[in-house]
């Protein structure tokens, strides 16, 4: 009996091994792995990546897509030996980290020769078309400058970050507010909000004072250490608590440009950033993981630290027809003028990457930079696109691709018709023409009756959807690029900001009292049995010596 | 020979079982307690262990805490539980319906009611902090004590109180002396299966607090998720929270020894 099911154990196992090899056999297909963030992809366009992956080198691919959630998740995977990754879409820190570690491979996305010549006979050079002018030149210097020399391990040149990535997203750090609700409280003013700056979320004018009563326990601060930490160094020199202070080279923090300062850290700074954040405390509502958009739309809270794409796509569905006059954005995001975070996310090869996907690994990340790609993306998941606005503006398919998606009446562009193949009204489309969109999606603002550019937010320069752009905009104004401070990784202080962050977010709480109101209540409640049982007892007693005496 | 033959193939039936209780629960303990020795470059180190119990990154504090809050919310489950299941036993024994809702909030995703009970609060105005999250712990943990309380007295042998009744005691005496002593060991496991998952909860407290009070489970959860390279310490505090599991499990055994009962866990 026994032998018999073994028998035919083996006999299926051999047939499901053999279907197996058949099924590969017959279709012979290449095939990349993607690992990437959760949401940060138009999915149609892995599609069209398999489709134009086949135009390109007449081959068919499969592609399969691992997403994470935080760089650390990705950092531990990578470097605790997960190999079966192709390419990966960390931000600049875990870039840095993964580079030190000497874990990717140099891409020279920026350099076409070089980074095409190891194109295997497949590729159709006539039809790939290299997209790395649409890059924002901004980006690049950014990471050049904070990035140019990272030491990596075991080896004495340094190396410069931008041969080793290809952006993709990028976006600030920033306030995300309830305007009506700053409204109410009269502080929607550009004059308070500037002189508040990062102060907005520790409730302070700007002069150790109260920003306003009513934003006690309604702000929310982000649950991450590394943009916390970054929140708090700002406020810290905004509201002149490193004045007269020097790190230990002898150097005034206060003199430090923005992007050493938001690098340096040193116990003093710790300390100090501890401090606050502990104080902090008093004046939240919590802190967001998930839910921050959704409790600033019920107004339980009013303040939230927020990363500039997650702002603008909360911005965008926070559109409510009862206010203002014509409806009107009930939120609105903010950076702090004097100094802020930029931050970006690009692609990368790991070092354990399959040798036979190179192609479709270069192709993928080239692809990504086409303009009508990168406007499906940014349409998508609401980050700016590292493509510099200009040649999305001037792209036919890109344009199309907003068109439709943000239902622009442009016939010229796209069909204008709905689900069913009808055609839509202008009057039924939620921009008239290209123009309108273009004024609200680049500049967030609109035309108003009287023929005026006005801005859907007072607060100058509020559209951070393309930091670049919206800098230069404002180069007269107090606004400067260089005002916003790339993070480099925390190196060996990284186990004392951890530190740091959990001694405050525990500071504050204290459930002794707690336990000494339940003991107090133990106590009275033995003490009441207590008496009922005595009660009951003498009562029974008098009783039974009653009747006794009745006998007697 | 033959009842060889069976009992062999008999047990071969829990060989995938003790496979998977090797791979996911005696392995992962083992990397938990290597972790736990070793820094950042992978060398042996105390340093870990000092850290946590220096207090440094507040985690002593934070384990007072959440041991104060497992504690009162035992205790509060214990004094609404007990009654509860008290009456459901004598009065209901046969009506299976009453039992039934009060297990029916088990059988919704305990996520879902949380955040519905937050939706609630929010929707009276009231402030979330320690008071929300207690509510949420006892709301959450209250079925999980009324259960075993509920099986243990339902399977009291009614001739005893009678016995007790017939012997010329009143109602409470019956009570202490009699229903009491032998509902113990349901007390027990209803205060083991209440607190051992009061004290590790990160979620209740994360989402009735907007995440300000701040629990041991919250702690762990941060070394591991958070960050890349304080994996040493969080393992740490997993095997302070393994620790006190045990000798919560181990005062259980020893107090219902007599009654024959052992923990469930």
């Amino acid at each position: 009996m026994k032998k018999f099911v073994s028998a035919v154990a083996i006999l299926l196992l051999a047939c499901l091994v053999l279907a197996t090899f058949a099924a590969c056999d017959t279709e012979e297909k290449d095939s990349l792995v993607i690992y990437n963030w959760a949401d940060y992809i138009f999915d149609d366009k892995l599609t069209d990546f398999k489709n134009y992956y086949k135009e390109v080198t007449g081959k068919n691919i499969d592609i399969t897509y691992v997403t994470f959630d935080t760089n650390e998740t990705m950092l531990t995977r990578l470097t605790k030996g997960d190999s079966n990754v192709d390419v990966v879409c960390p931000s600049e820190y875990a870039i840095q980290k993964l580079i030190e570690m000497d874990m990717l491979v140099p891409m020279h996305y920026f350099d076409e020769e070089q980074y095409t010549a190891s194109f295997s006979v497949n590729v159709n050079k006539d039809i790939y078309e290299h997209n790395s002018d649409n890059v924002e030149p901004g980006i690049i210097d950014k990471v050049s400058a904070t990035f140019g020399n990272i030491n990596v391990e075991g080896k004495a040149e340094p190396v410069s970050m931008v041969d080793f990535f290809v952006p993709y997203m990028y976006g600030t750090l920033g306030v995300l507010y309830n305007k009506y609700a700053f409204m109410d409280l009269g502080i929607y003013d550009e004059e308070i909000l500037n002189r508040a700056n990062w102060g907005i979320l520790f409730n302070d004018n700007g002069a150790g004072e109260l920003l306003s009563e009513g934003l006690t326990g309604s702000i929310l601060m982000k649950d991450s250490i590394r943009d916390s930490y970054a929140a708090t160094v700002f406020y810290l020199l905004e509201s002149g608590r490193l004045d007269g202070l020097k790190n230990k080279d002898g150097v005034y923090y206060t003199e430090m440009p923005v992007g050493e300062l938001i690098n340096a850290v040193d116990d003093q700074l710790l300390d100090c950033v501890k401090q606050v954040l502990t104080n902090q405390k008093s004046q939240l509502f919590g802190y967001e993981v998930d839910f921050g958009k959704d409790d600033l739309l019920t107004g339980n809270a009013y303040v939230d630290l927020a990363w500039s794409g997650d702002a603008m796509y909360a911005v965008e569905e926070s559109w409510n027809d009862e206010l203002g006059e014509d409806g009107d954005y009930e939120l609105a995001y903010y950076v702090p003028h004097s100094t802020g975070n930029i931050w970006f996310d690009g692609w990368v090869v790991p070092k354990t990457h399959n040798p036979e996907h190179l192609d479709a690994i270069k192709l993928f990340i080239n692809y990504l930079n086409r303009p009508d790609v990168a406007a499906a993306n940014l349409l998508e998941i609401g980050y700016s696109a590292s493509v510099k606005s200009d040649v999305i503006k001037q792209d036919d398919d890109a344009r199309a691709v907003l068109a439709e998606g943000y239902n622009v009446y442009a016939p010229e562009l796209w069909d204008a018709v709905d689900e069913d193949g009808n055609p839509i009204a202008q009057d039924e489309c939620d921009f008239a023409d290209w123009e309108e969109f273009e004024l609200y999606f680049f500049h967030n603002s609109y035309e108003n009756e009287e023929g005026d550019i006005v801005s859907y937010d007072e607060i100058s320069g509020s559209n951070w959807r393309y930091p670049f752009e919206s800098a230069a905009l404002n180069a007269d104004n107090y606004r400067n690029i260089d005002s916003l401070g790339v993070m480099r990784d925390f190196g060996d202080k990284n186990h004392d900001v951890v530190t740091a962050w959990n001694y405050s977010r525990s500071a504050g709480v204290n459930a002794l009292p707690l336990l000494g109101w339940t003991m107090l209540a133990v106590a009275v409640a033995v003490a009441v049995v207590f008496l009922i049982l005595r009660i009951k007892r003498v009562a029974r007693h008098t009783v039974r010596t009653h009747s006794t005496d009745a006998e007697g | 020979m033959k009842k060889f033959k069976f009992r062999f193939s008999r047990r071969a039936f829990a060989y995938p079982y003790m496979i998977f209780l090797l791979l996911f629960v005696v392995v992962p303990l083992v990397i938990i307690l290597i972790n736990a020795f070793l820094d950042d470059a992978n060398k042996f180190t105390f340093q870990n262990f000092a850290e946590f119990f220096s207090d440094a990154g507040g985690g002593l504090t934070v384990l007072g805490n959440s041991l104060i809050i497992g504690l009162v919310t035992t205790l509060i489950c214990l004094v609404i539980g007990y009654p509860c299941a008290y009456f459901l036993a004598k009065y209901h024994a046969s009506n299976r319906v009453l039992v039934l809702l009060f297990i029916l909030p088990m059988w919704v995703n305990f996520l879902i009611r949380t955040l519905s009970t937050k939706a609630i609060f929010m929707a009276l105005d009231v402030q979330l902090g320690m008071g929300t999250v207690l509510f949420g712990m006892v709301y959450n943990y209250l079925p999980y004590m009324i259960l075993p309380l509920h099986t243990t007295l339902v399977s009291i042998d009614h001739s005893y109180i009678e016995a007790a009744e017939d012997l010329g005691a009143d109602k409470m005496t019956v009570f202490l002396k009699t229903v009491l002593p032998l509902s113990l060991p349901g007390i027990v496991s209803g205060i083991t299966m209440t607190f051992i998952p009061a004290i590790s909860t990160f979620a209740i407290s994360e989402i009735l607090s907007s995440s300000k009070i701040f629990l041991f489970g919250d702690a762990i959860n941060m070394h591991f998720s958070k960050t890349t390279n304080s994996f040493g310490v969080g393992s740490v505090m997993s095997l302070v929270m393994l620790v006190l599991v045990v000798v919560a499990n181990v005062i259980v055994n020893l107090t219902s020894k007599d009654e024959e009962v052992t923990s469930v866990l």
